[in-house]
């Protein structure tokens, strides 16, 4: 069944269904890179908080310039209700966090370091803000003028993402596929646009084949630092054709044609970036030091040794600069490549079949809160 | 405004759509644009918006995508033809007043640097205030049950069984209690034992649990120095510095995760700045903790030095450099310096005979690590 849309067109007498359409990702690289370059400097100089404005534009940027047979996306979620959310989840954070911390008292009472599985409940918890933040950001996926939304349960996922994780470190990872495909099922199926059902129709053992040779090489690849790139990019150009074959939304499907080796440019770009960065850095803080040494009028051994601490304030302040300089262009980074890249470079690939079937859908749902995205943020498992 | 020369561009550009935010239907309209914006599709009812209504949507380059707040709330007008989009954009006066202006941006800005220097003041000055009021309040059941919880975890690390050597165990009773009474600490509210390790040191747990672990006795040469390390951490009962350090931690750990967010993308900063945060409170509370010593060992007629010179032995000179802002303790040369200043002749008895103190070096059994 899944092998269906790999007929050649046309071979049938039946009438020919309408050719594929495409995704059409028109974004301008340069305004992206300037948009997370200000984002950034914003994060730095609020503290972070701006990192809701910051995912906001991301978002509306990437989603407004990815057309589907000629029409944009548009993203409607906004910072605030992120913030609102984020503030919510802390208040709710905050009495769990106490009670882990009380209960984990009770359980260290009756034996050393009981508590540690408790660490698995946050785990779960997790899981659980992972499907509610895609619901709120489905609700706030709109195309030609209707949503997308979400039902099902973020507990019952979690339930089914902890009982998947077990059987997959009891099988040092050879369940994965099948972990991944149970959990695209209960995420796909309960997406909707308007009054359409989502549905996954890719299976663990079509992704076992793609790629179990990955989890033959992964030890290599830990132990011989070159390989591992390759072995993840291999891993995730894998994962991202085989989840793209496999969505369905009523009658629309879409394939995938990502080459294997698609994201070996894009991580090796980024490791580049860091080595550079790096370097940088190191030669910015032996600068500093010297500086430092040079100031103070020492010899190097009495400049740096013991009894000098508050000579070395002004050397700790320029560090932490360089640090805050560091943490900024990986930032910009990470988003201009793993995201925006990413996106552009997966969304090439992508063939939609059947629009036809989306052409007159009617619009429902109900929108979702921000409250997942705050968890998610809280227990750091945000995604895009 | 010339309402008659504004229908003109619809029909020779590209085509509008209009989607009327029930359906994903696609439907083509022309527009009219009179006192409001006419919607209007072949066959269909027209639908007019008011040009106040109107605001701009997220579009690709090249599309001018339009909302209406009174029309429902997905519903979108896209025109494609440069010359009427600027024709309809000129007419909508509130077409921006939705989007983060400046202002905005510098709002934000204000009202996170205002977050953030509360949270920096009440780190600074409310977190350790909090600490100090509040752990002398904490119910000795609650706190007996949390050092309850680390002795658990503590004989898991060193072994449950402590040293128990019948004559070693009199020899450290006689030692702790002479110390406790001088401390004025009452008779329930601690115990004390000696647990097997080759490391040379010794601690206190909440509700009144002093351990040391055997090295320290080992590297020990006279009772002096051991008792002004017991001192020491009688000191710490007596202050609450666990169930301070536990508030004290908790909070900041919780405030500065909260300032930074994952700005950085990595933990290191908040890692960073609440060791140095944490250090400093950590070496007021082992400065308090050695002037509890030196009172306890001058009223007991002996010297605080030997202890002092006992931890010199141990850590040899630390100083200097980063390491001394990271230290959770005073550098053991500036402590050696401070009980020198208080050396006195002894004139008090000695705390242990001299058979008591083979006994007591002898508490884990001999050739026991």
């Amino acid at each position: 069944m899944n092998d269906m849309q790999w007929a050649p067109i046309g071979s049938e007498p039946l009438p020919p269904p309408l050719p594929p359409t495409r995704v059409d990702f028109t974004g301008d690289r340069s305004a992206f890179r300037k948009m997370v370059t200000k984002g950034a400097m914003l994060e730095l100089v609020t503290f972070g908080f701006y990192r809701f404005w910051l995912v906001t534009d991301i978002r509306r940027h990437l989603w407004s310039d990815t057309a589907i047979d000629g029409d944009a996306a548009e993203y409607t979620g906004r910072a605030k209700e992120l913030l609102i959310g984020f503030l919510v989840a802390l208040a709710i954070l905050v009495p769990i966090y106490l009670a882990y911390f009380l209960v984990g008292i009770e359980f260290e009472r009756w034996q050393g370091f009981a508590s540690t599985p408790l660490f698995i409940s946050f785990y779960a918890f997790g899981q659980f803000a992972i499907f509610r933040a895609r619901r709120y950001r489905l609700t706030r996926t709109v195309w030609r003028g209707v949503r997308f939304w979400m039902d099902g349960s973020g507990w019952l996922y979690s339930f089914r993402a902890m009982a998947w994780g077990l059987l997959v470190f009891l099988t040092l990872g050879i369940a994965l596929p099948w972990r991944e495909a149970s959990l695209e099922r209960y995420k796909m199926q309960h997406t909707h646009y308007g009054d359409l059902r989502g549905d996954f129709e890719g299976d663990g053992w079509t992704f076992f084949k793609r790629g179990w040779w990955l989890w033959l090489l992964t030890p290599l690849a830990l132990l011989f630092f070159p390989a591992a790139p390759f072995v993840y990019a291999e891993f995730k150009a894998r994962e991202w054709r085989w989840w793209l074959d496999g969505i369905r939304i009523g009658g629309v499907s879409l394939s995938s044609q990502l080459p294997h080796n698609a994201f070996y440019g894009l991580y090796w770009k980024v490791i580049g970036w860091w080595l550079l960065l790096s370097v940088v850095y190191s030669a910015y803080v032996a600068g500093a030091i010297a500086l430092a040494v040079k100031i103070s009028g020492l010899p190097v051994a009495q400049a740096l040794g013991p009894g000098n601490a508050a000579k070395s304030i002004p050397m700790l302040v320029m560090m932490v600069i360089g640090y805050f300089a560091l943490a900024l262009a990986v930032n910009i980074i990470m988003r201009v490549y793993l995201q925006r890249d990413l996106w552009a470079k997966v969304l090439e690939t992508v063939e939609v079949h059947n629009i036809g079937a989306a052409a007159d859908v009617r619009g429902s749902g109900e929108l979702a809160s921000a409250l997942g995205e705050g968890f998610a943020d809280g227990l750091d498992v945000a995604g895009f | 405004m010339s309402e008659l020369s504004t229908e003109a561009p619809a029909q020779s550009g590209k085509p509008t759509i209009f989607f009327d935010g029930v359906s994903s239907r696609k439907r083509q309209v022309t527009l009219t644009l009179g006192d409001a914006l006419e919607i209007a599709e072949e066959g269909g009812t027209p639908v007019s918006w008011v040009y106040a209504d109107i605001r701009r949507a997220d579009s690709p380059a090249g599309i001018l995508r339009l909302a209406s707040t009174s029309a429902p709330s997905l519903a979108r007008l896209e025109i494609r033809d440069a010359a009427l989009a600027a024709d309809v954009t000129i007419r909508c006066m509130r077409l921006d007043e939705h989007q983060t202006s400046r202002r905005g941006v510098a709002k934000i800005v204000g009202w996170s640097m205002a977050a953030a220097v509360s949270i920096v003041c009440v780190v600074l000055f409310g977190v350790p205030l909090a600490a100090d009021r509040l752990a002398p309040l904490v119910p000795k059941p609650i706190e007996r049950r949390i050092g309850d919880a680390s002795e658990v975890q503590v004989k898991t690390i060193f072994g449950s069984s402590g040293c128990e050597d019948p004559a070693g165990k009199a020899a450290f009773k006689k030692l702790v209690n002479r110390l406790r009474d001088a401390a004025g600490l009452d008779d329930d509210a601690m115990t004390a034992g000696v647990l097997p390790s080759a490391i040379p040191n010794a601690f206190a747990l909440p509700g009144g649990k002093v351990f040391v672990l055997n090295a320290l006795i080992d590297k020990a040469e006279n009772p002096d120095e051991l008792a002004g390390i017991l001192a020491h951490e009688l000191g710490h009962l007596k202050h609450h510095d666990n169930m301070r350090g536990l508030i004290y931690n908790g909070g900041t750990s919780f405030l500065i995760g909260l300032l930074f967010g994952d700005v950085t993308g990595s933990s290191a900063v908040i890692f960073a700045s609440r060791s140095v945060v944490e250090a400093s409170y950590s070496r007021e509370a082992e400065t308090a903790a050695d002037t509890f010593a030196i009172d306890i060992m001058h009223a007991l007629g002996r010297s605080p030095k030997p202890a002092a010179e006992l931890m010199f032995r141990i850590t040899g000179k630390e100083g200097g450099g980063l390491a001394s802002i990271l230290a959770s303790h005073p550098l053991t040369e500036d402590r050696l310096a401070r009980m020198t200043k208080e050396d006195r002749p002894a004139s008090g008895p000695p705390l242990l005979t001299d058979t008591e103190w083979q006994a007591l070096k002898g508490i884990c059994g001999s050739g026991k690590i």
